[in-house]
């Protein structure tokens, strides 16, 4: 008998799903969070006006030495004086690098994860994504189809709640969506102008996990729509966005079936060699550094894709003399990211009789990827889209010309508009791209250090190379002056915060970690359902997929307990 | 006891209605022996930091920078959130702004000083590549602070906490 019939590792993205599908089909769930407990009534700062912020909301430089050196560098238009307990200290969790080489590891420990930080963009991997590692001869093949995740996809957008439109387009899949947010006159002059000029390109609006039309299921969690209020970085009162805590984990605690633990790191997964099945699962107490052991019938590993991946190389034992599930030897490999650092600003002209009202959460517009997909002979292969927006420069932190009564008056007035647009690109899966665990530095609780060993290819400084000459020519088409486009600097790995790739799917047990129901192929009650197991990056921000895929696991899991087979 | 903000208040002698009447020729006064309250700017620091705070956000029919105090955000910002090296930069950035204004800038009449600003003003913003950061800057953290603070934030700029809707096209 076991404590528990399944066990979620991480509150987050995907571990709130795990949490709310297990729940849901009635299974008694532990669900362990490393980080403290956020209380949204007691832990948000949203409602916070600007006068009561301290320091104009900045963290102070000693400290950002002192605690928030990676993260603040990382993410710094979102780590906060208010918002900083959604973030790591660094000095409390530190990880190492193999020298030459850099690693962005940006993260938060607490209830709901990084589902609180997360920029909400929302869009589907589309067919071509799940066809390219075959017809390219990279990495190896996906084991899974568009059509066989479409429904999944449907599923959680529903539940989620995604504003965006119906664009049409066959690789970016449209979705079940809410009433999206309408593109600025400024987007719409940009989008016809570009649209014009190159056939094969489209504007569309940014696709983001806001409600605007909340369904009934919605306002049954305490959920309402978005008030345009852009607050989204300090928790939404509202919980108009889609977090763990807004919406997956409620839904999850009012079945009944949910117990959640927090302080409670994963240290390793017991593994019984006479079943082939992990025992269970040892944690450390972070704050009492008392170790206890949870037994369940199913282990879902949610825990991100780097910490999952070292729990997994933290579970040796002599079957699994490499960590457990590792017969493949691709745990911790094929560490990927997306890959920024190209674009163009410029000012947009005709609009200064404009403004808008209301401030509109996350992006504006979305360049879905166009590269080798509408346009063909590409020095690269893959593609990228791009993230941008266009808005009134406004106040602009002062650095505008002119003193006294008219430079006040200035501010009431929009001024000239700006249109900014950045490349998101898909990084190839390369199997020396990896992290493993520090040979002999831990972290205060005694468990092993991080060690990134990851570089960029070739591929990506060509892709983004084209990506910012092309945001030039866009700029251009749409007659912006002062144009801005600075040399590609090519993101750190890491910091587009979308690791995944370190436990891939595949068909084949000796060359991949899990199979197409993220289930490990070494041992059945094991599941990975957080960005491990993408067998390849796409250039979609991930989050939407990883809740597609986690719910489809979890009802594979579930069905396969049902019939005892598991 | 009094709070860093009152005793700055206390110090900064109200020049209510200067700028609306900007030939009424009123002068920042800065008692030195109060300077107590301090703990950033020195006196002498501080009047500049004033006088430049009235020009660029005078009371209009609004409040101005100085009925809100800006002087003494900025000195407790500077004090709480800058490191040592920020601070350095700081102080030697009014130093250059002090030569740049001249000795006497902060107790010179009100349209002597305007004309000398906006002099500067204009040389900072009309040169590519940028320059006069010392003044940027202290624009740039007067102009935050401004419209940081309640008076700021919902009088002037009208700043809506919960606009409840997204309205991409209003006509102006």
């Amino acid at each position: 008998m076991t404590d528990f019939d399944a066990i979620v590792v991480g509150s987050g993205m995907s571990g709130g799903w795990s949490a709310k599908e297990l729940c849901e089909r009635g299974l008694k769930v532990l669900v362990l969070e490393r980080g403290p407990e956020i209380k949204p009534e007691r832990d948000y700062v949203d409602q916070l006006p600007p006068w009561q912020e301290k320091n104009l909301d900045r963290i102070s430089q000693e400290e950002i030495k002192e605690r928030y050196f990676k993260q603040y560098p990382g993410v710094s238009y979102a780590v906060k004086e208010s918002n900083k307990h959604f973030w790591v200290r660094d000095d409390e969790h530190p990880y190492e690098t193999v020298e030459g080489t850099k690693y962005d590891w940006l993260r938060g420990y607490h209830t709901g994860g990084r589902s609180i930080t997360w920029s909400r963009q929302s869009y589907r991997m589309g067919p071509q994504d799940f066809t390219a590692n075959k017809n390219e001869g990279v990495a190896i093949d996906w084991p899974v189809r568009y059509d066989e995740i479409k429904p999944w996809y449907d599923y959680v957008e529903e539940f989620a709640g995604i504003a965006g439109n119906r664009d049409g387009l066959e690789q970016l899949p449209d979705g079940v969506y809410q009433p999206g947010f309408e593109l600025t006159d400024a987007e719409n002059f940009f989008k016809s102008k570009v649209e014009s000029k190159f056939p094969g390109r489209n504007i569309i609006q940014a696709r983001i996990a806001h409600l605007t039309s909340a369904t009934d299921e919605q306002r049954s969690l305490g959920r309402s729509n978005c008030q345009s209020r852009n607050r989204c970085h300090f928790g939404c009162s509202f919980k108009a966005y889609f977090s763990s805590l807004n919406a997956t984990l409620p839904a999850a605690e009012r079945t009944g079936n949910m117990t959640i633990v927090h302080n409670a790191a994963v240290q390793s997964l017991e593994y019984d060699a006479a079943t082939n099945r992990i025992s269970g699962v040892r944690i450390i107490d972070i704050e009492t550094n008392e170790n206890r052991t949870y037994t369940s019938a199913v282990v879902f590993l949610n825990a991100s894709a780097i910490a999952s991946a070292m729990i997994l190389m933290q579970s040796k034992s002599a079957t699994f003399p490499n960590g457990l599930a590792n017969s493949s030897d691709q745990v911790g490999r094929n560490l990927m990211d997306h890959i920024s650092g190209a674009g163009a600003n410029g000012i947009i002209n005709g609009f200064e009789n404009k403004k808008v009202f209301g401030r509109r959460p996350s992006g504006g517009i979305y360049i879905p990827r166009y590269a080798n997909i509408t346009e063909q002979n590409k020095p690269f292969t893959r593609g990228f889209g791009y993230q941008g927006g266009a808005s009134p420069i406004g106040n602009a932190g002062g650095q505008i010309a002119g003193i006294g009564r008219d430079f006040k008056e200035s501010h009431k007035s929009p001024g000239p508009w700006r249109i900014s647009i950045g490349a998101f690109g898909e990084q190839l899966p390369n199997p020396n791209n990896r992290v493993t665990l520090h040979p002999n530095k831990t972290d205060k609780w005694g468990n092993p250090q991080a060690l990134f060993d990851v570089s960029y290819g070739e591929n990506e400084h060509t892709m983004l190379e084209e990506a910012r000459k092309d945001a030039v020519a866009m700029l251009e088409a749409a007659g912006c002056s002062d144009i801005n486009s600075n040399p590609v600097n090519l993101t750190v790995p890491g910091n587009r915060i979308h690791e995944m790739g370190s436990a891939r799917m595949g068909d084949d047990p000796s060359n991949s970690v899990l199979n197409r129901w993220c289930q490990a192929h070494d041992v059945p009650n094991l599941f990975v359902t957080d960005g491990s197991f993408m067998t390849s990056a796409a250039c979609q921000n991930p989050s939407i997929s990883y809740m597609a895929f986690t719910a489809r696991a979890c009802d594979y899991a579930v069905n396969l307990m049902e019939e005892n087979s598991l | 006891m009094k709070t860093r903000r009152e005793v700055l208040q206390g110090m900064i002698v109200s020049i209510g209605g200067a700028s609306l009447l900007a030939a009424c020729k009123v002068v920042v006064r800065v008692n030195p022996s109060s300077a107590d309250g301090l703990e950033f700017y020195n006196s002498d620091e501080l009047a500049l930091v004033s006088r430049v705070s009235d020009l660029v956000i005078p009371r209009t029919e609004t409040p101005g920078a100085l009925d809100v105090n800006v002087p003494g955000f900025l000195d407790a910002l500077l004090a709480e959130w800058a490191d040592t090296d920020t601070k350095r930069e700081q102080h030697n950035n009014l130093r250059q702004l002090n030569s740049e204004l001249g000795q006497d800038f902060a107790s010179v009449d009100y349209i002597t000083a305007e004309g000398r600003l906006s002099e500067l003003d204009t040389r900072a913003f009309e040169n590519q590549p940028r320059q006069h950061n010392e003044y940027r800057a202290l624009k740039g953290l007067i102009t935050q602070a401004y419209f940081a603070s309640e008076e700021g934030a919902l009088q002037e700029q009208k700043w809506v906490a919960i606009p409840g809707r997204w309205d991409p096209s209003v006509e102006i």
